[in-house]
């Protein structure tokens, strides 16, 4: 067994067996409550703190699980030990019902969206006439109706769910779909281009997290007895999930259960021993505990404490910079005009609005080669790399890979497909490890975690960066994160590497080393198209020059001749330059 | 062994001494003072009700105490204890569930304000036998078979139920002739659509009325003329105005005045207490308010000699309220079946609150004028009043008996 997973059920059993302790029974409901809000703050971390899709209404799912439970015993009589985990079904539906519209939004929008869906509930619920709900009193099958004389069963019950939750939420974690959702909240543009299915993680989430709030909810519903619109969809229940979850720390396991176990109580022991005395002050105090914790931890006490911890773990000193790529992997590779064009683009255009950023380009992609695109700013580099990888959709033509159009499929696809491609500003997952980040590219083609792994390791070792795989990505040299991107690009097996301004910004020493790399993955085989708008480097590198300017193909040609044309010369320097020296 | 056997009986005089001593210490202790619970809102939104409670509980107690306590049991003190139900049903509960743990000695408790915490709370309560007064309206609070819990007022379909036919008879009363047609304007909020399903269903042809104006608008109202209108080109004999917040009321009833058809010129009937609140003279114009009738479960009546006068003495309150009066009356019931039970224990209490049969003390401050609870614990007078804002001041204006002045109403 891992070691979490002894810690979070010995952690469970501490729990259950403090629980049994206690025999006052207003601590007993405290302490039933506590695990509820931990499973509801893990529901909400799952999706919003792995994904960064913050959602404001989770309660929806909260409030489905509670009112299936009321109402499946007061209607069909279902005991709740059935309805609970029914509940969990009916908010995994409604958490995939959500998500297929709302995954359309991003950011603030998303959020919003989100919040409206337990409102409309709560009017929903209401119209329906289900203001007030009782779960009917059964002291004639108590056991059937999870109706215990002792309420410490409630405590271990939930206690139990809780340990279940914080299980699964470590197994997401550690596996191919907590990876592609923390790469989600990273930077999504980037995940895709990587390979990352991202709606599919998306709605995975949501469909799992809505159905541990259902559960939540139906438990909640058999402890309090009681079920009203306001309390089960209000404002509160989604905000106390959230305010859990970023308390402890979001896209964590131990965070929201920690969040619940102190404010929890908190709230409680305030509301208990000053509300009498200053009515309103528990909410004050509570307030300001937050706001305290917001200025001292903003990302949570969980992930205050690994900085913490990192601090101190970091005596030894950094390991020196990246090894170089062995000169004898860059060995010539064998040329030849005729190899066949594998990957090609035919009259493709895209405007915005009134500017034509791309205009009737034609081009074709040798197997084996490597093909430079240069031109001025502005020519429109950027934007025909995002028609081929799909992050647009061209207004007109066709990119066809293999005889076949792929013209309009989305990123992930393309990248599945075998066209891998980095970015001009650098794109890692700041927050992932060097390793995690290679990882997102690696499952691609190898689900597992242990085997995207080992491909994870042998794409960093590829570039030189083998012995920094367990650093964060966040804080790296300009030439590490250039060699990052590579290596999550190559970790996913491409046939052609779409690099754009790889170069850029790299000293003259760091610009002759990923020569050399470039040329030894050329040699392997891959094929590589390279965006670049400085010729000098790139004329010791391409095979063939296609020069763009002003959105259209102006030469295209070996690196000797087209440094001669005439128009290139126009372009990149001005007529002044040519005449000056001709 | 003589010795050692009179050692012992010796010792065993003593521990029977000290035991007697201290059963009667207990026993004294306890005849002192009698706690009794107020479980309400006295923070978050309804605080504002919750401290209207506390108010009228502290003043009733006061005055039984200063009368002699409770007499069947030595002249013992009534003590309030009182917990926050908060803003939330799982605060309330909570705070039950505390009640229940942190007070055994409590002998019954009233509250919890809003229906839905009423229920979360009583099924707390109800576990532990501790018997609960409420007002709450709620149905369902006296139809889960519960032995513990006692419902004061008209429950929710009873006045809902009951509201149209009282009108009818005291409009008839008030002007020597029945009403034909009836306006509807009214907000689309859970309370005012279950107030007028009743009324829509059966009662307006039972009753032989017309409806002519039948207006819904989602609360918040951006613009009141329109409906107003209506109402004036229709121009029902009465009118129902359901809004439920005070700034919908507001600006119904101050386009109402504009168009002429404020001040009792056409008889405009409410629900609920909301639209009789002393908060209503700070937002606007009392002038306006001049014969805006409600229905509601209780108010000061005429049965309560000189209770007006002194709550506006004691208390910050300019009137007491449906809450006041009611909870006022509750400590009064927790003293008549105090007395009767002779003993702070709930089970007692528990029972003298089920033979209860009161026609004064206590019952005074219901109306109907008893206080005798059913099987299920519903007061089996529980019904409804009518109270109309006359001259700055809601009053009780029917049933006859419990009216303290005549309906302001067009001849």
């Amino acid at each position: 067994m891992r070691r979490e997973t002894v810690l979070i059920i010995g952690f469970g059993l501490a729990y259950a067996a403090f629980a049994a302790l206690v025999t006052h029974s207003y601590y007993q409901l405290i302490l039933t409550v506590v695990p509820i809000w931990a499973v509801m703050g893990l529901a909400w971390n799952l999706l919003s703190g792995y994904s960064g899709f913050v959602s404001f209404g989770h309660a929806a799912f909260f409030g489905l699980g509670a009112y299936f439970v009321a109402l499946a015993q007061i209607g069909w009589n279902l005991s709740p030990w059935l309805g609970i985990p029914a509940a969990g079904v009916v908010g995994a539906l409604a958490g995939l019902i959500v998500g297929i519209p709302t995954f359309r939004l991003r950011g603030h929008y998303f959020a919003l969206a989100m919040l409206a869906y337990p409102l409309a509930l709560m009017y929903v619920f209401e119209w329906l006439g289900y203001q007030e709900l009782t779960l009917p009193m059964r002291r004639d099958a108590a056991l059937q109706f999870m109706q215990f004389e002792d309420h410490r069963i409630y405590t271990w019950l939930a206690a139990g769910l809780m340990v279940l939750a914080m299980l699964l939420t470590g197994r997401v974690e550690r596996s191919r779909f907590g990876l592609s959702l923390i790469a989600i909240k990273e930077d999504e543009a980037a995940a895709e281009a990587a390979g990352v299915r991202t709606l599919h993680w998306k709605l995975l989430a949501i469909t799992l997290s809505g159905a541990m709030a259902g559960v939540a909810g139906g438990l909640y519903a058999v402890v309090l007895l009681v079920v009203t619109p306001p309390a089960v969809f209000g404002m509160l229940v989604s905000a106390q999930a959230l305010i859990v979850a970023m308390f402890g720390g979001a896209a964590t396991v131990w965070g929201p259960v920690l969040g619940a176990l102190v404010l929890v109580p908190l709230s409680e022991f305030l509301h208990a021993q000053l509300a009498d005395k200053i009515p309103g002050i528990q909410g004050v105090v509570y307030g300001l505990a937050i706001i305290a914790v917001i200025l001292l931890a903003p990302e949570g006490v969980v992930w205050k404490w690994r900085a913490y911890r990192r601090k101190r773990a970091r005596a030894a000193p950094a390991p020196a910079a990246a090894s170089p790529v062995s000169p004898a992997a860059a060995a010539q590779r064998a040329s030849g005009p005729e190899r066949p064009v594998i990957f090609e683009a035919r009259q493709l255009s895209k405007s915005f609005g009134g500017l034509k950023a791309v205009r009737d380009v034609t081009l074709q992609v040798r197997q084996g080669e490597i093909l430079g695109i240069i031109g001025p700013n502005g020519a429109g580099k950027t934007t025909l790399f995002n028609l081929l990888n799909g992050f647009l959709r061209p207004d007109g033509g066709e990119v066809v890979l293999d005889g076949r159009s792929i013209a309009g499929s989305a990123p992930d696809r393309v990248c599945a497909a075998g066209i891998g491609r980095t970015f001009q500003v650098a794109r890692p997952f700041r927050r992932m490890s060097m390793l995690d980040n290679v990882m997102i590219g690696a499952f691609l083609h190898e689900p597992s975690a242990a085997a995207a792994r080992a491909v994870a390791l042998d794409a960093l070792a590829q570039v030189g960066l083998a012995e920094h795989a367990q650093r964060l990505a966040d804080g790296l040299t300009n030439k590490q994160l250039r060699l990052l991107e590579i290596a999550r690009a190559l970790a996913g097996k491409p046939r052609i590497l779409l690099l754009d301004e790889t170069m850029a910004g790299l000293t003259g020493a760091e610009v002759e080393e990923l020569i050399t790399l470039i040329r030894a993955l050329a040699a392997s085989g891959l094929t590589i198209v390279i965006i670049e708008h400085t010729m000098q480097a790139m004329v010791r590198l391409v095979d063939r020059f296609v020069v763009l300017d002003d959105g259209a193909v102006l030469a295209e040609g070996e690196p000797a001749r087209i440094t001669q044309d005439p128009a290139v010369i126009d372009a990149y320097l001005g007529r002044k330059w040519r005449m000056a020296n001709a | 062994m003589m010795q050692t056997a009179r050692a012992k009986a010796g010792l065993g005089r003593a521990l029977l001494g000290a035991a007697l001593a201290l059963f009667a210490h207990t026993v004294l202790a306890q005849s002192k003072t009698v706690e009794v619970g107020l479980i309400a809102p006295m923070s978050g939104p309804w605080a504002r009700q919750g401290q209207v409670m506390k108010t009228a509980a502290d003043l009733a107690i006061a005055t039984i105490n200063a009368q002699g306590g409770i007499k069947s049991m030595g002249g013992a003190k009534l003590k309030l204890v009182v917990f926050d139900a908060g803003e939330s049903v799982e605060k309330a509960k909570n705070a039950a569930q505390r009640m229940v743990a942190e007070s055994p000695n409590l002998v019954a408790a009233t509250g919890a304000y809003l229906s839905s915490f009423t229920l979360a709370v009583t099924e707390v309560t109800e576990r532990a036998a501790l018997p609960v007064v409420t007002f709450s309206y709620s149905d369902l609070i006296t139809e889960r078979g519960f032995k513990y819990v006692f419902q004061t007022s008209a429950t929710g379909d009873q006045q809902a139920e009951g509201s149209l036919p009282a009108l009818m008879e005291m409009a008839t009363q008030a002007s020597g002739k029945r009403p034909k047609t009836v306006g509807i304007v009214m907000d689309n909020t859970a309370a005012s659509v279950a107030f007028v399903k009743p009324i829509k269903d059966h009662q307006l042809s039972k009753l032989g009325l017309e409806l002519v104006v039948d207006e819904v608008f989602t609360p918040p109202l951006a613009n009141a003329t329109p409906l107003i209108q209506r109402v004036r080109s229709k121009r029902p004999d009465i009118l129902l105005l359901l809004p439920t917040a005070i700034s919908d009321a507001k600006l119904l009833l101050e386009k109402m005045n504009e168009f002429g058809l404020g001040r009792g010129r056409l008889p405009t009937i409410s629900n609920g207490a909301a639209i009789l609140d002393p908060d209503l003279r700070n937002n606007m114009n009392v002038a306006q308010l001049e014969g805006v009738m409600s229905v509601v479960a209780n108010w000061p009546t005429a049965s309560q000699k000189g209770f007006v006068e002194e709550v506006r003495q004691k208390t910050k309150e300019p009137w007491p309220t449906q809450h006041f009066v009611t909870t006022y009356g509750d400590m009064w019931i927790f003293k008549a079946a105090l007395e009767a039970a002779g003993k702070a224990d709930r089970a007692a209490v528990a029972k003298a609150l089920r033979s209860m049969n009161l026609t004064d003390g206590a019952a005074q401050f219901f109306p109907g004028g008893s206080v005798k609870f059913d099987a299920a614990g519903r007061r089996e007078a529980a019904g409804l009043l009518i109270v109309q804002w006359q001259k700055g001041v809601p009053v009780t204006v029917y049933p006859g008996k419990d009216a303290v002045a005549q309906p302001i109403w067009p001849r």
